[in-house]
């Protein structure tokens, strides 16, 4: 090749070194500087980050990093249960709030369906609308199945999925399909007659089921 | 150099073996396009599964990256490899039968995994499927390959070894060291075994092989075969020697060590994943040396840019590799993994390289050679200019929405509410949301599927409208004998300081100090790339060691074998010395209570549950490791520990998730559940695009091979008990009949020896300890109670 230079640097630009390799020449350009400083500047990225994490420990770890996430979050959640009470009267009055209703059949469309089925009728899971209750008839009872779930029979443990609004908003819902006797799943559990459990003003029949298979 | 005698003689190449590696590279590329079409087309419409178990998702999906990587690129890279290394050395190829083994013998390894994995028959490890006996096949076939491209360096005429040739030794050392260790196996029948690894030592030594058949097999072959056609094409000059040394000895070196980043939050030692995102950032840097010397050895033949579609294929190939090398350790980063693992960015990144690095090589290099081998011209540039410019288009559209699903699937997993609690429980909403990306991928990959085939169709043109030839050259003399080994170049300057650098470091790891035995062993590349590139800056390359090295390729091979040895050892053996101790430590603990997450071992109708798990390559979209964020212990359930996976062979933490994790879906559900959604999971998740598995409810599991299966995972370390072998079939029965009779009670027939009933089984115990195996048991039953 005939384009040799000689650069300021001393360095030879562009000139072929002696042997070529099936007709291949090669030139032996010095490595550009921008590349030189990314291996470097690499390089040194990783010791720091080494001695930093590994060495001397001065971040945390993955675990500790998560301990610290969820220590703050149980230190927020302290706070929202000693800020306002959850209790039976609570969760009936968000029933009774269209709102809260309207969300928590959402979500009740939403994870519920599969085992319950759009009506609450059940399938996989208990009918919700009679009067028999496995795990307890009162709105807390419901909030706790909810929550912890039933894992021997299958319920999951929705608290944590879908945190403590949505808990409340889909309990609230079932607290409205409560004692709407459709016809569905054979009843389980203990019976408890509409008015122990339903609030004052509801509308529904106290008594026998009206109907179905109830 | 020297000759010892005048006298000229005639070298005539072998090219058949080119031609036949040519067109095998075009039929298994149309394949592996046309397999990867139908995979993408069953994650947007799932009836593409059409029902069939082998047409579905799971089975499909090992078939599309084998046909692609091996197939595909594999017969590519022979290709290039026989071509450019006959003419790099001026000699024919030693051996014609042994040529002609390797090329049959590979194809039957490929067609044998065409029959396999759609059968379901796998091992479950990423680009490691295959079945032992077809491993066996494959180690065999790599070594008559090896022995071949070796004997030919002996018996070289040019003295020294062009960088081309550096990156193919590199390939075949290390993938034979790769593929052997990954592979070790225990098998139970001719079709099945186990691998000798469990949980943590298997998921390491798998993504250790995982990402450096990335490295070794998409990479460093293809480097060497830039290195040939690219100065052939542009007919330029290489932009710089000096960078070729340092960038191909610190790119063999560190990106060995970049496998642990597949396990960012893992349940892998955090060390051992640190050691994986430093030595992926400082991987950055070499890869873009292989770039650098590509592009700029088009300097001054910008021009043909304009009318030489090869040229075009070349340039944009090495911009992707240039693009995905950037991408790899940037993902690489912790927090940069966190939101995009397990996501479909991964899924963009690979096909970055695959189909713009990889393709588009394969392409330039077909378009380049085939007409030289038939001694023709190509039959049109123009329909290869369309080719080009809708195979483009085809990969932007891919891996763009793929970025756009991937990062939206990342943001949409981790986001948290006000309250500190999931803002998307609903995991389904993520997949739905990304189902128009899904839609604009597909099309991508159809638009590269046409344009692949219009290649196709014009190479096959060329080759109609030529005659085979084969090339020639002649050569003067001989080599001298003292060129061919000479073990006192092993000892060169920097040969001698890193050994001195990594003898310290590892005395130092000796006595437990692992931080400054790596921080040590990090020095060492340092020392290396500063020595070699400090030593070329002289201007008469031919007085330094490495040219002396060049001229030596037994010492050239060793030093390759150490350098990459060396990042595989440090990560590897403490993993499984930590792995080995796990169960020790759990029954030896200060209070003397056992270990909570120590893994207890399945039950026989769980371990073929898991059997089948494997089979259907549910880890494909399912993982099974969830990662210490608030936002995955509160959808999921608590973070995955090491010792809950240990004896798990193989590990199926999985690398994606296009379904939810499952390490703790035991219990979660209750079996009514399962059996409905495994026969249609739209029953249960509307907007799943999950297969199927309705085949399931009528096939029976093979109990009397049950026992077996125990025995050898009981050699493998797991521990069962005589006993256990000897009622294995019986407790299986009586577990599958509780199943079995819930779900009766719930008003379906299922047998308690049906497929679907063992799944169910393994499914309800992933992330719990020990289920009822026995009608009176009450969870107390036998198995892992001691």
């Amino acid at each position: 090749m005939s384009d040799k230079k000689q650069g300021d640097d001393g360095y030879q630009h562009d000139q072929v070194l002696s042997h070529a390799f099936d007709g291949i020449e090669e030139y032996n350009n010095r490595l550009p500087n921008w590349w030189l400083f990314t291996l470097y500047a690499s390089i040194i990225f990783a010791f720091g980050y080494w001695l930093y994490y590994e060495t001397f420990v001065v971040g945390p770890g993955q675990e500790a990093a998560y301990e610290q996430v969820m220590q703050k979050a149980a230190e927020a959640e302290l706070a929202r249960a000693s800020a306002g009470g959850l209790n039976d009267e609570s969760l009936l009055m968000m029933a009774g709030m269209p709102d809260k209703v309207a969300e928590g059949a959402q979500i009740f469309k939403t994870y519920c369906v599969a085992c319950h089925l759009e009506k609450g009728q059940g399938s996989v899971g208990p009918n919700l609308t009679d009067e028999f209750w496995i795990h307890g008839p009162k709105p807390m009872n419901i909030h706790e199945t909810v929550t912890n779930g039933v894992l021997a029979k299958g319920m999951p443990q929705w608290g944590l999925q879908l945190g403590p609004k949505r808990v409340e908003a889909v309990v609230s819902f079932v607290l409205t399909i409560k004692n709407t006797q459709v016809p569905g799943k054979p009843p389980q559990g203990e019976r408890h007659a509409a008015e122990d459990t339903a609030p004052e003003d509801s509308e529904a029949p106290a008594g026998d089921a009206p109907g179905g298979d109830a | 150099m020297g000759t010892s005698s005048a006298t000229t003689h005639r070298v005539v190449y072998d090219d058949d073996i080119v031609r036949a590696f040519s067109i095998v590279t075009m039929v298994w590329g149309v394949v592996g396009l046309l397999v990867g079409v139908l995979v993408a087309t069953q994650l947007s419409f799932w009836q593409a599964n059409f029902g069939l178990e082998w047409l579905s998702f799971g089975r499909l999906r090992p078939l599309h990256t084998n046909a692609a990587i091996f197939a595909f690129v594999g017969n590519m890279m022979f290709a290039g490899i026989y071509y450019s290394t006959q003419r790099l050395l001026k000699v024919r190829m030693a051996s014609k039968l042994l040529g002609w083994i390797h090329f049959w013998g590979y194809q039957l390894i490929i067609v044998g995994a065409a029959v396999t994995l759609p059968l379901g028959l796998t091992q479950s490890k990423e680009y490691a499927e295959l079945i032992w006996p077809i491993d066996v096949l494959v180690t065999v076939i790599w070594v008559v390959f090896a022995i071949n491209f070796f004997w030919t360096l002996a018996i070289r005429n040019e003295r020294n070894l062009y960088v081309a040739i550096w990156f193919y030794i590199a390939t075949i050392v290390t993938i034979a060291v790769l593929y052997i260790v990954n592979n070790l196996q225990l098998p139970t029948s001719f079709l099945h075994s186990y691998p000798i690894y469990g949980g943590v030592q298997d998921a390491l030594v798998q993504w250790w092989y995982g990402h450096n058949a990335v490295a070794f097999f998409l990479t460093t072959p293809i480097l060497g075969i830039m290195y040939y056609y690219i100065p052939k094409a542009a007919e330029r000059p290489v932009y710089s020697y000096r960078l070729s040394v340092v960038h191909f000895w610190s790119l063999i070196f560190l990106y060995i060590w970049a496998g642990p980043h597949h396990l960012l939050f893992s349940a892998l030692p955090d060390w051992a994943q640190t050691l994986g995102m430093i030595f992926s950032v400082m991987l950055w840097a070499p890869s873009w040396g292989g770039m650098l010397n590509g592009l700029l050895t088009l300097r001054g033949a910008w021009d043909k840019l304009r009318d030489d579609p090869i040229i075009k294929f070349f340039v944009v190939a090495v911009t992707f590799y240039g693009m995905s090398t950037f991408e790899g350790p940037l993902l690489s980063i912790k927090s940069v993994s966190a939101l995009g693992h397990y996501t479909d960015w991964i899924i963009g990144h690979v096909h970055g390289g695959t189909l713009g690095w990889n393709g588009f090589m394969a392409i330039g290099m077909l378009y380049w050679m085939v007409p030289r081998l038939w001694n023709t011209t190509l039959f049109s540039k123009k329909l290869a200019e369309i080719h080009f410019w809708i195979g483009t288009i085809g990969i932007l559209l891919y891996i763009s929405s793929m970025w756009v699903s991937g990062i939206s699937q990342g943001l949409f997993w981790l986001a948290l509410d006000g309250d500190g609690f999931l803002k998307y429980p609903d995991f389904i909403e993520g997949l739905i949301s990304s189902r128009f990306m899904y839609q604009m991928r597909l099309i991508g990959g159809v638009l590269y599927f046409l344009s692949f085939l219009l290649g196709v169709y014009n190479l096959a043109r060329t080759i109609r409208s030529g005659r085979k030839v084969n090339g020639e050259t002649t050569v003067k003399g001989s080599l001298e004998p003292d060129s061919r080994f000479n073990w006192k170049v092993m000892f060169g300057a920097p040969v001698i300081y890193s050994a001195l650098v990594l003898i310290l470091s590892f005395v130092l790891g000796g006595f437990g100090m692992v931080g400054a035995a790596v921080a040590l062993g990090g020095l060492a590349v340092v020392v290396v790339a500063a020595m070699l590139g400090v030593g070329l800056v002289r201007d008469d390359h031919t007085k330094q060691w490495h040219y002396r090295l060049e001229g030596n390729w037994w010492v050239f091979s060793i030093l390759v074998l150490l350098a990459i040895l060396i990042g595989g050892i440090v990560e590897i053996i403490p993993t499984i010395v930590i792995a080995n101790k796990a169960p020790l430590e759990a029954l030896n603990t200060e209070t003397g209570e056992p270990n909570p997450y120590l893994q207890q071992p399945y039950s026989p109708l769980e371990l073929e549950g898991r059997d089948i798990y494997v089979r259907e390559g549910c880890y494909l979209c399912h993982s099974q490791m969830i990662r210490p964020f608030r936002s995955e212990t509160l959808r999921y359930g608590d973070y995955s520990r090491l010792e809950e996976s240990i004896y798990d062979h193989p590990f199926q933490w999985g690398s994606k998730r296009t379904g939810p994790d499952l390490a703790r879906v035991g219990g979660r559900y209750g079996n009514m559940w399962h059996y409905l959604h495994l026969r249609d999971p739209r029953n249960t998740s509307p907007g799943s695009n999950m297969p199927t598995y309705a085949f399931m409810t009528d096939r029976k599991v093979k109990l009397d091979g049950t026992a077996h299966k125990m025995e050898v995972l009981a050699r493998l370390g797991v521990p069962y008990e005589a006993a256990d072998f000897a009622a294995a079939k019986q407790t299986a029965l009586s577990q599958g009949g509780l199943i079995s009779a819930d779900l009766e009670s719930q008003g379906v027939e299922v047998e308690p020896d049906s497929e679907l009933v063992a799944l169910i089984s393994y499914l309800q115990r992933l992330g719990r300890g020990p289920q009822p195996v026995a009608p009176d048991a009450g969870g107390s039953a036998a198995l892992g109670a001691r």
